[in-house]
């Protein structure tokens, strides 16, 4: 069933896709690209035993409301929903999920690559990796600046 | 005046806590508050140039004044996705 044109959550529980995907598509739509990101099991050689998500909330919601709301202003006919899962996540479950959908191919998958690239820069979410010989580590990879 | 302070990932370890409050002059301004932390929690030295500060939400640039009751971010990078 179509919901509404734009999506952004973050969860605890495993991401329903399926719901995510019916939810962003709609008969206009010819084009429908649906992005994972899972949990891999290792990190530059290291064997990675899970990865936990931690987030400033407020902010990351709102990040998020931004990414998909200018993305979809710029591209007519977009929808665009975007779901990150927080907390424990085992290896191989998705940590987030981006269904986007529009007439016709291209802008559903510029505007899926889009929505990762920002995500990834400016979303407030950090990754610590557990690592199967026991030690654990944050990732801090992208600087954030002023929105 | 107290600020509500919000440390994460890293920040959050060198803090020891991601949640806490701290007292601080009447009026101070992000770089008193900074000097504050470094004095309480050395090991944020070595993050600091890393780090982005928001207030209230807001990621905030050069030396604002803090608020009585304000929410304060402590941003390492980020590595969602």
């Amino acid at each position: 069933m179509a919901g509404a044109a734009r999506l952004t959550r973050l969860v605890t529980d495993p991401i329903d896709v399926a719901g995510l995907l019916a939810g962003m598509q709609t008969p206009d739509c010819g084009a429908v690209v649906l992005f994972l990101g899972t949990v891999r099991n290792r990190h530059a050689g290291r064997p990675v035993a899970g990865i936990t998500y931690h987030a400033y909330a407020r902010m990351a919601e709102t990040a998020l409301a931004r990414i998909v709301d200018e993305l979809v202003a710029a591209t007519p006919g977009l929808r665009l929903a975007i779901v990150h899962r927080l907390g424990a996540i085992p290896i191989g479950e998705p940590s987030v999920a981006i269904a986007a959908a529009s007439p016709h191919r291209p802008e559903a998958y510029a505007a899926s690559r889009q929505a990762l690239e920002r995500l990834k820069a400016e979303v407030p979410i950090w990754k610590r990796e557990r690592y199967a010989d026991g030690g654990e580590a944050w990732r801090e990879e992208e600087p954030l600046g002023p929105s | 005046m107290k600020v509500r302070l919000l440390a994460f990932a890293s920040a959050a370890d060198a803090v020891g806590a991601p949640e806490s409050e701290l007292e601080l002059p009447a009026g101070a301004s992000t770089a008193e508050l900074r000097d504050e932390l470094l004095r309480r929690h050395p090991a944020l030295a070595a993050l600091w140039s890393r780090l982005a500060l928001a207030i209230d939400g807001e990621i905030q640039r050069g030396n604002p004044a803090l608020h009585d009751g304000a929410e304060v971010a402590l941003l390492p990078p980020v590595s969602g996705g």
